[in-house]
């Protein structure tokens, strides 16, 4: 059986066994591609449940029909799953938190959050092979059983992030997510996939990195983190994968043309992250991204807007340069002159207030807050 | 095993009888201690332990539609039910803006998910002092359903005072927005009680 030989290759060892995964003595091989199972069985009937979710999720409107960017990262998909392309479909879904999932039936979801977060088409290509190895080793079949009851099985559905599992994702994540070594698994096999697949897998340590820095800027760390509550703590994975990856050749990253393809969503997506409300996430990702060769003052923009909403101390100030900043660098987003007028009004500058809304209302002049807008000018000039 | 069924029963039974609805009469009503809203037909109020400090009013039953008013919510108080602790939380600043409050608001109707968008944002009188009217659309994440909503906010001596209607974009919200507007016209502000002297 695939996992025996998964696990006698060294994947459930410490990080000092690490070596002994590497491909030279016991490549790991993918299983023949999967059969429907009978729908009598508890695969089949999970198989089943999971059809009539692809169903919703196929008309859903958080489905994001982008013929450019929905072939692009299928082909990722599919390059990192081999034999078995032609079962994973992919769906990008729009919702601002980082998640992807894979069900046994081969649907494939991934989040506008976790878009906006990854750096380049490896990073995304490292998730995906995470998803894809728990796949492949038919992780969630194990936990269906492990599950046991027959009652549990709703919630189990979480654990694919199927539509409308948002709220209850503390729940999923607390009792019905992939167990730890699974996670392990899928970690190990997705840096392999990826490796195969020609991206560098060094980029994988990357991506838990990253999170890391998020989660650990906000007030009370990972513990109120669905998202974390059973995963293996991002430290160890971050270390363990970039040990990993060492014994791998290295490969592309394709940045650009990973930021280039999620340009025309930037700025929704990250309107989106600005309304979740977790600031300190937020200003820790974004400051981040504001590095990225592309997209610079749209990053900039929203991270003023962050500040901006949070109001604390020194926040005003920092939202201030942080508009600034976009505006210098030319093809900010308009709002980003609405943030400037609304700074420059708390802080009584009304003469910028008014110039900074009277270019907003020339960039956006059908915004919606338009009327308000026009309000405040007139309050300004009085 | 029977044991525990019943324990679970008795949880369930307990449950549901802490939810209780009551009939709003048309006329004069007093929200909290100091919001007054005249209103032209009966409306359903429910409550039950945890809902937030809102009151919610409802047509046509809480899935379909829902009235939320706010009534003096203080400085740094939470505006929403606070079940789940692993969603962010939105609270009332006394120094809200009127976009802050929108915010807010767009930040508290999101929490699950959904999606959300203005549709207009402007100045309004509620209540009898300055504040924002805004109207906008939402996509639950839960059934896809898409939602219209029409919500009035101010902050009066450093107290919000709002009212918020969502329903499903066809059908019930059309049916109700006079009735809600109305509402909205009708509210009026009482000042704050003064301290009691000794």
């Amino acid at each position: 059986m695939n996992r025996r030989r998964f696990l006698r290759a060294g994947c459930g060892c410490s990080l000092g066994a690490l070596p002994a995964f590497s491909m030279a003595q016991e490549p790991w091989q993918a299983p023949p591609r999967f059969v429907r199972p009978d729908t009598a069985s508890d695969e089949g009937g999970l198989w089943a449940m999971m059809d009539r979710e692809e169903t919703k999720l196929r008309r859903s409107p958080f489905n994001l029909r982008d013929p450019q960017l929905q072939p692009y990262v299928q082909d990722i998909a599919c390059r990192l799953g081999g034999d078995h392309c032609p079962d994973i479909r992919v769906y990008l879904v729009r919702t601002p938190f980082f998640n992807a999932s894979m069900a046994p039936n081969g649907m494939m979801q991934v989040w506008s959050g976790l878009m906006l977060r990854v750096d380049n088409e490896a990073q995304l290509a490292a998730v995906l092979g995470h998803e894809v190895g728990h796949y492949l080793e038919r992780h969630s079949i194990e936990r269906l059983r492990s599950a046991k009851s027959s009652s549990a099985v709703g919630q189990f559905a979480g654990l694919f992030g199927v539509v409308g599992l948002i709220g209850a994702m503390g729940l999923v994540a607390g009792q019905y997510a992939y167990s730890r070594d699974n996670e392990r698994d899928a970690d190990r096999i997705g840096v392999l996939l990826m490796n195969r697949a020609g991206y560098d897998a060094a980029e994988a340590a990357k991506v838990w990195g990253n999170l890391l820095l998020e989660v650990n800027a906000r007030p009370n760390g990972a513990a109120r983190n669905p998202l974390f509550a059973s995963h293996p703590a991002s430290e160890e994975r971050e270390a363990t994968l970039r040990e990993l990856a060492a014994s791998l050749n290295g490969g592309v990253t394709n940045d650009d043309a990973w930021q280039q393809k999620t340009a025309p969503h930037r700025r929704q997506w990250l309107q989106e992250e600005v309304k979740r409300g977790q600031h300190e996430e937020s200003i820790a990702f974004l400051t981040r991204a504001s590095t990225r060769m592309h997209g610079k003052a749209d990053y900039l923009w929203a991270r003023g807007e962050v500040y901006r909403l949070r109001a604390g101390e020194g926040d005003l100030d920092s939202a201030l340069k942080d508009f600034q900043a976009a505006a210098a660098l030319g093809g900010e987003p308009p709002e980003t002159h609405r943030g400037l007028g609304l700074v420059y009004r708390s802080t009584h500058r009304a003469a910028e207030a008014r110039a900074s809304f009277e270019r907003y209302l020339q960039l956006a002049p059908e915004a919606a807050d338009a009327p308000m807008v026009k309000n405040y000018i007139q309050e300004l000039s009085v | 095993m029977k044991t525990l069924l019943a324990v679970v029963l008795v949880a369930l039974l307990g449950a549901c009888t802490t939810v209780a609805t009551k009939k709003i009469a048309s006329g004069e009503n007093t929200i909290g201690e100091r919001l007054q809203v005249n209103i032209e037909g009966p409306w359903n109020y429910i409550s039950a332990p945890n809902m937030g400090p809102a009151q919610i009013w409802t047509m046509e039953g809480l899935p379909v539609d829902q009235l939320r008013i706010y009534s003096g919510i203080k400085d740094g108080e939470v505006i929403h039910d606070t079940r789940n602790s692993n969603l962010k939380s939105f609270s009332f600043r006394s120094n809200m803006q009127s976009d802050e409050l929108v915010s807010m608001f767009e930040g508290m109707l999101t929490r699950g998910g959904s999606t959300f968008q203005l549709s207009k944002v402007e100045p309004s009188t509620f209540g009898g002092g300055k504040g924002v009217r805004f109207e906008y659309a939402m996509v639950t994440k839960e059934d896809n359903l898409p939602l219209t909503g029409v919500a009035f906010a101010t902050v009066s001596n450093g107290e919000l005072f709002a009212l918020l209607y969502t329903a499903p974009r066809l059908g019930f919200f059309p049916r109700h927005q006079a009735r809600v507007e109305q509402i909205a016209r009708s509210a009026k502000i009482l000042p704050t009680p003064a301290a009691p002297k000794y």
